[in-house]
């Protein structure tokens, strides 16, 4: 790079630019870093040891956000007396089982969607991505009407079914996009060689698997974090990790270390997930308009 | 298929009686069997959505013409165009409006100068990596637990941002979610701290596609760093910044999570915005009917966005297509 090779002097200004940028990518890692270690801490902390706070002004204080015994008292609480077991197991069949149906008939709509020209192809397009953006209250309404009657209120197929309305088009949409990058020379190859669609179908699998797998991932990420629909449509039977933690505010005290206990508990494996699909995370969370 | 049978010759009236034909017409996507072939793949998916999106919206019009009765064995009583009209005289309506732009504009502002400054910085740093790693966190955690998270930070007696407000002398009396400006502070910063990283991550992806060319020419032409970045880097980096607009935008009335666990709306309606108010009439006061036509409006702005976000995904002029998809 060119602006690399520049010589610049030293003068007092650059050196206070420099300070400040300095300062400023300080501030802002401690911003964003600072809440997560505070929730970590607390969740070990017994309840004294977290309420405690310096005196207003007292900038020495500080350190007493690190003094403390630990215990584990906490999330043995949220896993013998308060069910979280349960729940997780919940949000995993939920989340899980609507990120394979809707990557699975996702996909599928995807290629042909990919591949085939018709008439009204735009329009069904922009149906399936405003089904996407509408807002979860919004769709609630009649889907809970719905389901209510059809007795899915309270049931993991019904919260499967809620996660589906923005899993699959969104599954839809982005793997569209992916299929879209795939040329369909390879195809064209494998049918010459007299290979059946099917078969032709299944030689470009091995360039869309690490993408397909991404965006199951990325389902799962949605409905794990969904708290809307798990609280309305999934109250009574099918209580998720959200809504569980939700209800550890009682009306007489909230239980603060029990929540951010269980607010570790629901973000850490979603962290994990989140580094494993690094590479195809800014796409998925842009609707594919973003690649890196 | 069925098509396709009717014209098949029976083998019995060929002249090449016992020679099996073999049919060697190009396999272009277009031609009848591979049409039914997509057309088969692509069907489940689309009735599974008619099923849980197209039908619901027919009963959302349905129901915003009743006053829908939840107690089994009452039906629904027309309402006409009451739910709609009943609408224009609801106060808490045009506020929740308000509310929702207020508290959009205000995300969006802080979001995009933030991550746009922090990518700037990054960019071609060492320091690069590092802060997309940690970029991930916030975004990854549920927005329920980010606001149970924020409002422990919050609170008046044991609450490190309080502590951190009152010892810089900033706030003066009450909690942070009990004063009305300050509750709008509260779950705008909340959002800018689980959101910024994404806005900061666009324009990282946008930064790497700035023609080299570009910049160097207009530095052999004398520009700063400063003019380079407003010359020539931020106008690269517009429609990036535009699909960040419309979905931080649509995220913001997509999601009321957050809203709903740390102030549910108050402190004096300050913070309802209009999703929040939709979910306290349908699902507080079981107004299906009155919801039902609240969403209705929802939904016309959705469809709005819809349009605007595809016709970028789609116009072949913008840099958009050509450089951010491969």
């Amino acid at each position: 790079m060119a602006s690399r090779e520049i010589v610049r002097y030293k003068s007092p200004a650059r050196t206070a630019f420099s300070v400040l940028v300095i300062l400023f990518l300080i501030i802002f890692f401690v911003w964003t870093v600072l809440p997560l270690a505070i929730m970590l801490t607390s969740s070990f902390k017994d309840l004294l040891d977290a309420f405690k706070l310096p005196a207003e002004g007292d900038w020495g204080g500080v350190g007493v956000m690190f003094d403390f015994k630990p215990t584990g008292a906490h999330y043995v609480e949220l896993f013998t007396e308060k069910h979280f077991g349960e729940y997780m197991r919940n949000s995993l069949i939920a989340s899980l089982g609507s990120a394979v149906v809707s990557v699975f008939l996702g996909s599928m709509a995807a290629y042909a969607l990919s591949r085939a020209e018709f008439r009204g192809k735009k329009d069904l397009l922009f149906w399936i991505i405003s089904t996407r953006m509408a807002p979860v209250v919004a769709v609630m309404v009649p889907l809970y009407v719905i389901f209510r009657s059809s007795g899915l209120v309270g049931t993991l197929p019904g919260l499967i079914l809620a996660y589906t309305t923005f899993n699959l088009p969104f599954a839809i949409w982005i793997l569209k996009g992916f299929f879209d990058n795939v040329p369909y020379a390879i195809e064209e190859a494998a049918l010459c060689d007299g290979a059946n669609r099917w078969q032709a179908l299944r030689m470009i699998m091995p360039l869309v698997a690490p993408g397909v797998g991404a965006f199951i991932v990325l389902c799962v990420l949605f409905g794990w974090n969904d708290f809307l629909f798990a609280s309305i449509i999934g109250s009574g039977g099918a209580k998720t990790l959200p809504v569980a933690t939700a209800e550890l505010v009682q009306p007489v005290k909230i239980q603060w270390g029990s929540i951010m206990a269980a607010g570790v508990v629901t973000t850490v494996p979603m962290m994990f997930l989140g580094l494993l699909i690094r590479r195809y995370l800014v796409t998925g969370l842009t609707m594919g308009a973003v690649r890196e | 298929m069925a098509v396709n049978t009717i014209h098949r010759e029976p083998p019995e009236q060929s002249a090449y009686r016992g020679v099996r034909r073999v049919d060697h017409s190009p396999q272009i996507f277009n031609n009848q069997p591979a049409r039914y072939y997509l057309m088969w793949l692509l069907l489940p998916a689309v009735l599974l959505l008619a099923a849980i999106s197209l039908y619901p919206f027919v009963w959302l019009i349905y129901m915003s013409l009743h006053e829908v009765q939840l107690a089994p064995g009452k039906s629904d009583l027309w309402a006409g165009v009451d739910n709609f009209t009943r609408l224009f005289s609801d106060k808490s309506f045009a506020r929740g409006w308000v509310t929702l732009f207020k508290y959009s504009a205000l995300c969006l502002s802080v979001e995009i100068s933030l991550g746009v400054l922090v990518a700037v910085i990054l960019n071609n740093s060492r320091l690069e990596k590092l802060f997309i790693t940690i970029f991930l966190m916030p975004m990854m955690m549920a927005p329920v637990v980010a606001g149970f998270l924020y409002m422990f930070l919050y609170n008046g007696t044991f609450g490190w941002y309080f502590w951190l407000l009152r010892s810089l002398g900033v706030l003066d009396g009450g909690t942070i979610l009990g004063n009305k400006s300050w509750a709008m502070a509260g779950i705008v910063a909340t959002d800018v701290w689980q959101w910024t990283p994404l806005i900061a991550l666009i324009t990282l992806a946008g930064l790497k596609r700035v023609p080299q060319e570009q910049l160097e020419a207009n530095m052999v032409d004398g520009a700063g760093p400063l003019r380079n970045f407003f010359s020539v880097a931020l106008p690269n980096l517009y429609p990036f910044l535009l699909i960040a607009i419309l979905l931080r935008f649509m995220d913001n009335f997509r999601f009321i999570d957050t809203i709903l666990i740390m102030t549910g709306g108050g402190p004096a309606n300050a913070t309802k915005i209009l999703p929040t108010y939709l979910f306290d009439v349908s699902f507080k006061f079981f107004e299906l009917g009155r919801g039902a036509a609240i969403a209705f409006t929802l939904l016309l702005l959705t469809i709005l966005l819809g349009l605007i976000l595809t016709k970028i995904f789609e116009d072949p002029t913008r840099k958009i297509k050509t450089d951010g998809m491969d």
